[in-house]
């Protein structure tokens, strides 16, 4: 009788073992293939925009190392993505982190400017190859995609009255500002835009933006893990966080299409 | 030292002893408290199987938590981890004297200006007006210069829906415009919607209860599609989404800008 309780325990013990250790080299195997990411979507966008020297005129490539000449280039590269979105009427947004400013513009007038608090980006973008990086961003990103703690268009439903009895005259709107602003905005060619409010001063607000954020890398997580078992390198997005005061953020989120244009000066 | 004192010091170390003495009894009672408590629990076989099942499902609750953390937290970080050495910017100076670079960086600077010249030359220098259907204000420009602000009303993003299918959206649309009309003492046409609101029947298109006086204000603007820019009689509702998708201005800021914007001045709305 003894014997088979044993017996039962490590038996219960192994499969446990068993269990814990799957586990583990399924979560070391995620890890790594997770590392490859940055690297796979390098040599993407190296394929998709990367220089190919003339063999005619072959450029040194120390110039890409050179600071005039590389911030001369973003200045190009920037002014030609936001020349190519004023050649639309709609509202577009233009990033340049480079003075902490997020500018929306209608066909190339500038119609508001915020002060950017906050800057946070992949390291791709930082400290990538910047000539690739300039290349990618000399036409502005399309978003595909957005999530929000907010509207982009709030509206309410009023039904009609069924005749003058039922006629109530419109109150004054309920304007009060309640909502913590945070979204994201995905853009067609991987990359991401998080903009949160600078302003967190109440608890509810933080707990608010850590659940978008948590939703957030629920999502991504689950994507990868898709990926991964069918032996795949997730998809890594390089990604820009910004904090902006609240008005603004709201502002721009408001303003900007569903399927808008972003222009980014790294 | 006197003898006296001698043994009151002595008295005070007694005194010190007996505190730790009892210090120690204390402790003593309390190890001794849960070594009983825990020898009676293990000597009791349903209370071994409860704290057992405790001790697994939190360690199992613990488990989880930690490998969510390494999922959603841990592993983005180690994306961010750098793997080499990332490019560094450098003043080259021998480069710098290089003819070909001094031409290139020249071919560059000269499409910079180029292509800022042009950007510029998107802002007019004519008057034109700017506003922010979030925060309901307006902006007015002359020369690329700020010239008036203020509060307007914009469109309530409201739906207002019939028992039918028939159903309208107020908002004020974005984008750029231009000013195609100009009106002084307009008379507002009552669109259907404005008797369906109030549960009225709607009549004919050119009956006289479609006509009302005095409602836009002194002016108005017209920015195409039946958007108007005018005035309003509900004055308390400026800086707020209240209308059916016009603009409205108070008296002032509406005179200003009729007299500044003139037909083909541009609207931008976001």
């Amino acid at each position: 009788m003894e014997n088979e309780v044993k017996k039962a325990d490590s038996g219960r013990r192994t499969t446990l073992m068993v269990v814990i250790s799957i586990i583990i080299a399924f979560l070391v195997y995620y890890a790594v293939m997770s590392m490859m990411g940055p690297a796979k979507t390098m040599a993407g966008l190296k394929s998709r925009y990367g220089v190919q020297p003339a063999e005619e005129n072959p450029v040194d490539e120390g110039v890409f190392n050179d600071s005039i000449y590389v911030s001369t280039m973003k200045q190009k590269a920037f002014l030609q993505a936001r020349i190519a979105m004023a050649e639309t009427d709609s509202v577009s947004l233009s990033l340049n982190l480079s003075d902490s400013t997020a500018i929306l513009e209608i066909n190339g007038v500038m119609v508001h400017t915020a002060k950017i608090r906050e800057i946070q980006m992949s390291r791709i973008l930082r400290s990538g190859d910047v000539n690739l990086i300039t290349s990618m961003l000399a036409t502005p990103g399309h978003i595909v995609r957005d999530f929000a703690t907010i509207k982009k268009e709030p509206l309410m439903i009023k039904m009609a009255p069924k005749d003058t009895s039922e006629f109530k005259p419109d109150i004054i709107p309920d304007t009060s500002d309640y909502e913590p602003v945070g979204y994201i905005l995905e853009m067609e060619r991987g990359l991401r835009i998080f903009v949160y409010q600078a302003e967190q001063d109440t608890a509810p607000d933080r707990r608010q933006l850590r659940m978008f954020d948590l939703k957030d890398r629920m999502r991504n997580t689950w994507s990868s893990m898709k990926k991964v078992t069918v032996f795949k390198v997730p998809e890594y997005r390089p990604y820009i966080k910004l904090r902006l005061p609240r008005a603004d953020a709201k502002i721009i989120y408001r303003a900007i299409p569903r399927k808008g244009q972003v222009a980014v000066y790294i | 030292m006197t003898n006296g004192e001698h043994n009151e010091i002595g008295s005070q170390d007694a005194e010190m002893n007996d505190q730790k003495r009892s210090d120690l009894s204390v402790t003593d009672d309390f190890t001794g408290k849960i070594r009983s408590f825990l020898q009676k629990t293990l000597a009791d076989r349903k209370l071994r199987k409860v704290l057992r099942i405790v001790i697994v499902s939190l360690g199992t609750l613990m488990s989880v938590f930690l490998i969510f953390l390494f999922l959603f937290y841990l592993v983005p970080v180690i994306q961010e981890i750098p793997s080499g050495a990332g490019a560094k910017m450098t003043i080259n100076s021998s480069l710098q004297e290089d003819q070909k670079y001094k031409k290139q960086v020249s071919l560059l600077q000269k499409d910079v200006q180029r292509l800022s010249r042009k950007f510029s030359s998107y802002t007019s220098g004519l008057s034109y007006i700017v506003i922010n259907t979030t925060d309901n204000r307006f902006f007015l420009y002359r020369n690329k210069k700020l010239i008036r602000e203020g509060f307007c009303s914009s469109g309530s993003y409201t739906m207002l829906k019939t028992e039918g299918e028939q159903k309208w959206i107020f908002k004020t649309p974005k984008g750029k415009y231009r000013i195609q009309g100009k009106i002084t003492s307009p008379v507002w046409r009552r669109p259907d919607w404005a008797f369906v609101e109030e549960g009225l029947p709607i009549p004919s298109a050119n009956h006289p209860s479609r006509w009302e006086y005095g409602v836009l204000g002194d002016y108005a603007l017209s920015i195409g599609d039946g958007y108007l820019i005018h005035g309003t009689l509900y004055k308390r509702f400026l800086g707020m989404p209240v209308t059916h998708g016009c603009v409205r201005l108070n008296d002032e800021d509406l005179e200003a800008i009729y007299h500044t914007l003139s037909v083909g001045s541009k609207v931008y709305i976001f």
